[in-house]
């Protein structure tokens, strides 16, 4: 492991192009060695998903980076905006940006919507947002844990994580139907109330994570490997994280107070008072390097329950849309004008949807979307100066990056010789949540 | 942080270049209301790295994302831009709109004053065919180098040409990506 000096305060926080190459050859002159370049990816077994990161190695020290992205751009954008779809069927779509955060895009855009058209949501279903948008919280920070103690080696604490993990996608599938893809918010409320009979379910969750919660922050935060393997690794310093607008837990382990909950709150979130979470909460000072971003992350767990306990307890009684004929929403819809902006905390940071409709017009005429590892990207270019080969992947995978998010682009694989079909799996899915229900 | 603060220095900085603005209030919670303010500005092009400058001068400054339309002769950007996080209800939402000619889509780049915003304007140079002079790195973020169109863009004559050619390649092909029979 190798730490890097702290950046000289008048430095820019991202050196142009040319002085990096200019250090190159000084260093070249004075003995240091030779600058070789080894491309890793876009397909690449250290990698999770498509991403070309081109670096410059002198020996086994990393001296620039290079990163190119958009080899998963499926346009979704571009689907929204021009090829005739309705919002219910742009709703629909913007839950596929990302698997993990298929809340948190609905969540962002049907706020971007409701404000562009003034539409009003019932306070029942701001809470139910909430609850489904902090157990998507909680299940992609334990994937993350998960992600990370791979990356590390450490495949034990990988199986400990997803283990546990499985809980809260049982609830999710409970509450939703699903594990991924809730299809829970629509325009002016939600699909779904949640029932009297599932209230236990889910307080079980919680308190079965209550319990399990002192023992991931001992295996992940007491143990020897990954404090080696972690600390002063892929630092992001404040300066760093404020200049490049990073977001959510990368910018959060680098001691910034920025969270879109607390920062400036939607939906319910004031009733829960959310207050960003650093490494100081933790008692450690925060330096921004990847094991304080474990911190942050699962200390967000634990915050996270907090949320659900007391929105499970103060949950208001009433409606949970104010339009329950989609055929009445739509023709409202069809006839509102305006612009509006959404936004929400996603597990990864800031998701933050822009829009515009035209009255007379059923879909949009402006949608922009913005993923938290778009504000991330540019974070990986002071995390990897001066690191190690062996760090990359543990490095790469700090931000939590979602690539196919980014580039809002879907992608299925099929490498096995067995190929189950979506009839197979749909009923498999059904069984599986009739034993939940039981 | 109030938006009124943040209204008061952009119109004394920017004068006549702040060409309009509006403030939205939006009211949030359900048992403890808050008001979360928004601001809604036009700006003239040359005065969007003077307007950030002005921002950044009153606290953080993050930038969320560039938004872009191609709007018949002219192409709207829109600046979301957040002032001030760190503190309960305290950050503010500033979107400045701007407008660049379709014969000069240039804007300055506003690298310089907050590096954070390179993949947005990289994006929207790849997308819309936008140029910020002064951007330290213009190459592609996201779509391949030597695609001849911009895909937002509604006066793209090749786009749809380029669609189509897409879908027909796909069609020929299996989902390995090599030629069909």
């Amino acid at each position: 492991m190798t730490e890097r000096e702290p950046r000289d305060p008048n430095d820019p926080v991202l050196p142009a192009v040319e002085e990096v190459r200019e250090a190159e050859l000084r260093g070249v002159e004075a003995g240091l060695g030779e600058v070789f370049e080894v491309p890793i990816g876009p397909i690449h077994p250290a990698m999770k998903e498509p991403i070309r990161l081109t670096f410059r190695v002198r020996g086994e020290r990393i001296v620039g980076v290079e990163i190119r992205t958009g080899f998963a751009h499926r346009g979704i954008e571009f689907m929204g905006m021009r090829q005739g779809r309705n919002l219910i069927q742009v709703l629909y779509l913007s839950e596929r940006i990302c698997g993990i955060c298929s809340v948190s895009h609905p969540i962002a855009f049907t706020q971007a919507v409701e404000r562009a058209a003034g539409i009003e949501v019932p306070p029942r279903a701001q809470y139910i947002r909430v609850i489904i948008s902090e157990l998507e919280r909680i299940h992609s920070h334990l994937l993350w844990a998960g992600v990370a103690a791979h990356e590390l080696g450490f495949d034990t604490l990988l199986h400990l994580t997803w283990r546990v993990r499985e809980k809260v996608l049982d609830i999710l599938e409970e509450l939703t139907g699903n594990r991924i893809d809730y299809a829970i918010p629509i325009f002016g409320g939600v699909r779904r109330d949640i029932t009297p009979e599932q209230y236990p379910k889910v307080w079980e969750a919680i308190r079965y994570y209550r319990g399990l919660l002192e023992q991931l922050l001992d295996a992940f935060l007491r143990d020897p490997t990954v404090e080696a393997r972690t600390r002063g690794v892929g630092v992001l310093e404040p300066k760093e994280a404020e200049e490049l607008c990073a977001v959510g837990p990368t910018a959060r382990a680098s001691g910034l107070r920025k969270d879109v909950r607390q920062d400036r709150p939607y939906l319910a979130y004031p009733d829960f008072e959310v207050k960003a979470i650093t490494p100081a909460d933790y008692g450690l000072t925060p330096i921004g390097d990847v094991y304080d971003k474990i911190v942050v992350r699962l200390l967000e767990v634990g915050q996270s329950l907090d949320i659900i306990e007391k929105a499970l307890m103060n949950m208001p009684e009433g409606e949970i849309t104010s339009f329950p004929k989609i055929p009445a929403l739509l023709a409202y819809l069809k006839k509102a004008e305006g612009e509006g902006l959404g936004w929400h905390e996603a597990p990864r940071g800031e998701v933050i949807h822009y829009v515009r409709l035209v009255s007379g017009d059923e879909s949009l005429l402006v949608w922009k979307v913005k993923a938290p590892t778009y504000s991330n990207l540019l974070s990986w270019y002071p995390m990897f100066e001066d690191q190690e080969i062996a760090d990359i992947p543990i490095i790469a995978a700090c931000i939590d990056p979602c690539i196919c998010c980014m580039d809002r682009v879907y992608v299925v694989r099929d490498g096995r010789e067995e190929t189950w079909t979506k009839e197979q799996l749909l009923k498999l899915s059904w069984e599986k949540t009739r034993r939940l229900r039981r | 942080m109030r938006a009124e603060q943040v209204l008061r220095a952009l119109t004394a900085s920017l004068g006549e270049k702040l060409r309009s603005y509006e403030l939205r209030p939006l009211e949030v919670g359900v048992r403890q209301k808050r008001t979360v303010e928004e601001i809604w500005a036009e700006v003239a092009r040359e005065a969007i790295p003077q307007a950030v400058a002005v921002l950044k001068g009153l606290g953080p400054l993050h930038i969320s994302i560039i938004s872009g339309h191609d709007a018949g002769e002219t192409i709207e950007l829109l600046y979301h831009l957040a002032v001030g996080f760190g503190t309960e209800g305290g950050e503010v939402m500033v979107t400045l709109r701007t407008f660049l000619p379709k014969s000069d889509p240039t804007v300055p780049s506003i690298c310089g004053i907050l590096p954070g915003a390179e993949t947005t304007e990289r994006e929207k140079i790849e997308f819309l065919g936008v140029d910020f002079p002064g951007i330290p790195r213009r190459d592609h973020v996201f779509l391949p180098d030597d695609l001849p169109v911009h895909p937002w863009r509604r006066d793209e004559p090749e786009l749809e040409k380029f669609l189509h050619r897409m879908v027909e390649w796909e069609k020929g092909h299996d989902r390995k990506g090599t030629e069909g029979s």
